[in-house]
């Protein structure tokens, strides 16, 4: 949470985006983050990580985007009546994300757990910005948010991503299709133009919010390899293992 | 009657430098959002005039915004008005956190930002783009007091209404606690959880808690006063007095000369 701050100080948008401040790290907890568009493959990683420390039987936690109930009827009432603007949509989510982050994220990290998040604050970010939201508006937005130890990018090319979707699923939703933006009628093409957007706000992101990139079209079996070895690296599991009595 | 016309980076001093006059001005002239624009608004489609009023329950703005909306009418002005917790879009959840006082502080702020941006963007502006009057019964004013009284950082909640509109007209009924209190028991014979801030464990005496907790917004409306240059006005006065100043300082803006207004019969029984 930022504290006060003196009125002397400058509005945010006439600040650079890195001189926003943030959440500062003060717990014994770590978090580990998967990013990317849909269908690049993050949630299968994700689910095979939490597989491995849960087997192994690690103080962890998993969590993923938009799964807070307080806020989930006024979520489901402004998309079913189609209510929301680039700016509502964007706060609704993040109030969302806050009572989540301030109840559970939270909590968890000073109780210290590994808490292991299926898309996080970047998700808002990219998807948001791609709405026509201002980047500096939204990094002060979330300034609330602690920041991952590890950020797992997962990259895959636009048509192998798309097609993955279109594959599963029947109908892309409104929203998610990107419709209120006015791009296309045809919701295919609407949503390919959207995701080609949050694509490329998250390959600006990559360099300055350090995230790891995973290719997206490697063997499964072989990126699971890989996330796991980073998070072996980089986070001291020893710190979550299990108490030896 | 008290004027803060302090300059300070956001807020600009009021009098009409970007009421419906000053709209076809060219170079200069301060932005009417606070920072950046919300996507897809053109400032020079805003005809309208927006002018808000802000105060504790207890300070008169209801009656005020009544009596108004009828002289302005009478002016012959179409008149649009706003306030907290009514969008179409997360009111009815807003009051669902408030009953389940299971919400954080950030929570609820950002539910009433959701509020907030859905009312400007579905009521505020389209009323503006009409050439309307919007009178607003408390705006983004009292959306930061309380959140900032309760820690969260003020320039924080100042960035994320920046995309709201600079208000043409911000006038504070400021009231003492004290009376606020009263007025307040008098109308509900009780008091709310929320006006006394009770979430905040000031005071177990709920009359101590409300005069701590109504101090500690009546300071950050003294704050929000100096930086955006609030009308303050005595919200203590008698309803007539107080209702001239408002018109006087609305006549200006709009440009009404003769500002002479006596209430018909239905609301007679306000203006004492």
């Amino acid at each position: 949470m930022a504290e006060n701050i003196s009125p002397e100080q400058s509005a945010v948008a006439e600040r650079p985006l890195e001189k926003i401040r943030v959440a500062k790290r003060e717990y014994p907890g770590a978090l580990v983050v998967v990013e990317g568009i849909d269908g690049s493959g993050k949630s299968t990683q994700l689910y095979l990580l939490k597989r491995w420390l849960e087997i192994g039987g690690y103080r962890i936690h998993f969590t993923e985007w938009n799964s807070s109930p307080l806020v989930r009827s006024a979520t489901r009432r402004g998309k079913q009546r189609r209510l929301l603007t680039p700016v509502t949509f964007s706060l609704l989510h993040a109030a969302d994300f806050a009572d989540r982050c301030e109840r559970q994220i939270l909590p968890l990290l000073h109780g210290g757990y590994l808490v292991l998040a299926d898309r996080y604050i970047y998700t808002a970010f990219a998807r948001d910005v791609a709405r026509g939201c201002s980047p500096h508006w939204l990094r002060n937005l979330y300034r609330f948010a602690p920041i991952p130890d590890i950020t797992f990018y997962f990259r895959a090319p636009l048509d192998v991503a798309v097609d993955r979707i279109m594959a599963g699923r029947p109908k892309l939703k409104y929203y998610e299709a990107g419709m209120d933006l006015g791009i296309s009628l045809d919701r295919a093409e609407s949503f390919r133009i959207f995701q080609e957007r949050i694509l490329n706000y998250y390959d600006q992101m990559m360099p300055t919010d350090k995230f790891v990139l995973m290719d997206g079209t490697a063997p499964v079996n072989r990126l699971q390899k890989q996330m796991r070895e980073i998070v072996g690296e980089r986070i001291n599991l020893a710190q979550f293992a299990p108490k030896k009595s | 009657m008290k004027q803060n016309d302090k300059a300070n980076p956001i807020a600009v001093s009021t009098n009409g430098r970007y009421g419906k006059k000053a709209a076809s001005a060219k170079g200069g002239r301060p932005s009417r959002f606070y920072g950046v624009a919300l996507p897809g608004v053109k400032e020079e489609e805003l005809s309208g005039t927006l002018i808000v009023i802000e105060g504790t329950d207890g300070s008169g703005r209801s009656t005020q915004i009544t009596l108004l909306t009828e002289w302005l009418e009478s002016e012959g002005y179409a008149v649009q008005t706003a306030g907290l917790r009514r969008s179409s879009l997360v009111a009815d959840d807003i009051d669902a956190l408030l009953a389940e006082n299971a919400v954080t502080r950030l929570t609820l702020a950002l539910m009433y930002s959701t509020d907030f941006f859905d009312q400007l963007e579905r009521r505020i502006l389209p009323a503006l783009r009409s050439g309307l009057i919007v009178l607003a019964d408390r705006y983004i004013f009292t959306l930061i007091a309380r959140a900032a009284v309760r820690g969260i950082g003020r320039d924080y909640l100042h960035g994320i209404y920046e995309m709201a509109l600079r208000p043409d007209l911000t006038f504070w009924l400021n009231v003492r606690p004290e009376v606020a209190f009263d007025r307040e028991f008098k109308k509900a014979h009780t008091i709310s959880y929320w006006e006394s801030g009770r979430d905040m464990s000031l005071s177990n005496d709920l009359f101590q808690s409300f005069i701590r907790y109504q101090s500690l917004i009546k300071k950050e409306f003294e704050y929000l006063s100096r930086r955006h240059g609030f009308i303050e006005l005595d919200g203590e006065g008698a309803v007539p007095a107080v209702n001239r100043e408002l018109r006087k300082q609305i006549g200006a803006q709009l440009g009404i000369k003769n500002t002479h207004y006596q209430p018909s019969s239905a609301l007679a029984t306000l203006w004492r």
